[in-house]
């Protein structure tokens, strides 16, 4: 196959747009083209029929891989065979590629270096994605720790007169005590305290 | 020994013996420590399997002989020393088609019926029947074609197949993306309960306790942990006995890990086979057998069939020799080792579709009751008589 890299067709089957969308960009970015976008496998053999592509990256988590999986005994009726990877895949790729959450199926005879790059980008992309959910979810649960934490302070100083300052060495020394986490320990006060609270006021705070 | 394992499995009515495992404690008596890994696509187990993210899984018998070969993904050696249960699949058509069918036969329909609804539908110039299996390489797949083929149905040119997820086959059928599906339970009773689908056949009117998920692992791995191969399959052994013993908590346990209401996992657990009227309240206590008739051994001859369809298909290289792949990828040899106080049978091999009800086998503790085996449509492989492409295509 004589190919140039813009000539290497390439599908996204992916149900996390702003991911797929950087992947995208990423693969265009080096030389591919992105022939189809899609959030689910709805209608993917049509899609295939239709876009021909070389290259379809699949998220691993999809359980519309499944279906790509049919091709491979389906040529009769599909212009081009696709396999997982190149039949000569080598190991290293597919076990990075896998456990970044990377499937990618592919035309029989396309370039191996050209599969490689395409997964590479793809890996690169997903890694990326996911540190930065990681971080978004850390952002999440650190602002929900602080909201507990407030309202444990509250309840302190409700029910045991403290001041905000004594109240929150209270829960300090707790948790050093204990060796448990701040979060954790203000989750203990407010699930008991919060028991202890008027019927009245809690019924007035919803 | 290797004790901390991860395994992976699909969320359905045969994923049991993990689950009960798990539950009764019946890995950690063998020391193992098991964390299991539900999944997706039955291309992750296979995939993750070969990576080696997964020790071992949950997986379709005739996916760890195409992985085997090298077919439809990466090519390795896979091995199945242990059969995790017998039964269990279902074909169920949409509640309209049935109707249809049922207007064209005088008795319950079955493939014949649905062979005459297709010459029809052609005749209409109407597009073909949309029938889905949950992985090209699976039991399903071949139970189903099998199936169309025993009435002269072309699977490949009558009708159109399509791979969907099982969770999803009922929602497709409603929707009118498909006209039926081959599935393991509880998928026909789902579609059956909310009134979208009727089961046309169960596994066992197309071959009577015919075998379906095995517990399948790398053959690399299989050697480089022996102990722990062993002391999975003796957890697992203890829970496939459980588990035919305590069908009513089989169902509680289920309840637990399958997103569906508990009446739809009861009645291939508890053997109300709702698909057959005729029968009224007899039970079919073989719709899903997890350990009697020796369930979990793996029988060469089980491997040899499906490779045997598989080529019949056209999906193999022809100058494969089947025997041996089949002997290569079935264990019965780790299965021996591992259960080696349980009973055992003198061969790897036995003749499939020759017992047309239950049968005494000698082991080595005496003779045990094994089910029937025979096949929709009659046929019998004799072990001398076990070849390749032994029994004639269709076309």
């Amino acid at each position: 196959m004589s190919q140039h890299p813009q000539h290497t067709r390439v599908m996204l089957v992916d149900d996390t747009p702003a991911r797929a969308a950087m992947l995208e960009q990423a693969l265009v970015d080096c030389g591919f083209e992105v022939v189809c976008r899609m959030a689910s496998a709805q209608g993917l053999m049509k899609q295939v029929a239709e876009h021909q592509p070389d290259v379809v990256i699949v998220d691993i988590e999809s359980p519309d891989r499944d279906m790509l999986e049919h091709m491979t005994v389906l040529n009769q009726h599909l212009p081009k065979p696709v396999i997982m990877f190149a039949e000569q895949g080598d190991s290293n790729t597919i076990d990075r590629a896998i456990r970044a959450g990377v499937s990618a199926y592919v035309v029989d005879g396309l370039n191996p270096d050209r599969v490689r790059s395409i997964v590479d980008v793809a890996v690169a992309r997903f890694r990326e994605f996911q540190a930065l959910r990681n971080e978004l979810q850390q952002t999440r649960t650190r602002l929900a720790d602080r909201q507990v934490i407030e309202k444990a302070k509250a309840l302190l100083i409700q029910h045991r007169q403290m001041d905000e300052d004594e109240a929150y060495h209270a829960m300090r020394k707790l948790a050093m005590d204990r060796s448990q986490r701040l979060v954790d320990v203000a989750n203990d006060i407010v699930s008991v305290l919060g028991l202890l609270a008027p019927k009245t006021q809690r019924t007035r705070d919803q | 020994m290797k004790t901390d394992l991860t395994l992976g499995y699909m969320p359905l009515t045969d994923s049991l013996p993990l689950l009960a495992a798990r539950e009764l404690g019946l890995f950690r008596e063998q020391g193992l420590h098991v964390t299991l890994k539900e999944e997706v696509s039955w291309a992750n187990i296979r995939d993750k399997v070969i990576v080696g993210q997964f020790d071992g899984a949950q997986m379709l018998a005739p996916m760890v002989l195409a992985s085997t070969l090298g077919l439809g993904g990466l090519h390795k050696s896979l091995i199945a020393p242990y059969s995790l249960n017998l039964g269990g699949n279902g074909i169920t058509l949409a509640k309209s088609l049935f109707r249809d069918l049922e207007g064209m036969t005088r008795g319950r329909p079955g493939a014949a019926s649905l062979k005459q609804l297709i010459h029809q539908r052609r005749l209409e110039k109407r597009p073909p029947l949309v029938l889905a299996v949950v992985f090209p390489y699976s039991s399903h797949n071949l139970l189903l074609r099998y199936w169309l083929a025993s009435v002269g149905i072309d699977p490949d040119r009558d009708v159109d197949t399509v791979v969907l997820p099982p969770s999803q086959m009922v929602d497709h059928l409603r929707l009118g993306h498909i006209h039926g599906f081959c599935a393991g339970e509880p998928w026909n009773a789902v579609a059956s309960a909310h009134g979208i689908g009727c089961c046309v056949a169960t596994g066992r009117d197309i071959w009577q306790n015919a075998p379906n998920k095995v517990v399948g692992m790398t053959e690399d791995w299989a050697r480089d942990n022996p102990e722990s191969l062993d002391a999975l399959l003796r957890a697992l052994h203890q829970a496939g006995v459980w588990l035919d013993r305590h069908r009513d908590q089989a169902v509680a346990l289920l309840a637990e890990h399958l997103p569906v209401e508990r009446r739809v996992l009861a009645p291939a657990l508890l053997g109300h086979n709702d698909y057959r009227p005729e029968a009224g309240d007899a039970l079919e206590p073989d719709l899903l057998v997890f350990h009697r008739y020796l369930a979990n051994f793996p029988w060469v001859s089980h491997g040899y069939w499906f490779l045997n369809q598989m080529a019949r298909w056209g999906w193999l290289p022809p100058e494969k020799d089947l025997s041996a792949v089949a002997a290569a990828c079935y264990r019965p040899d780790l299965y021996r080792r591992a259960l080696a106080d349980t009973p055992l049978p003198e061969q790897d091999w036995k003749g499939e579709g020759v017992h047309a009800g239950n049968w005494w086998l000698a082991t080595n503790q005496g003779e045990i009751e094994m089910g029937a085996d025979t096949f929709v449509d009659g046929e019998k492989w004799e072990l001398r008589s076990m070849n390749f492409l032994h029994q004639s295509a269709p076309r």
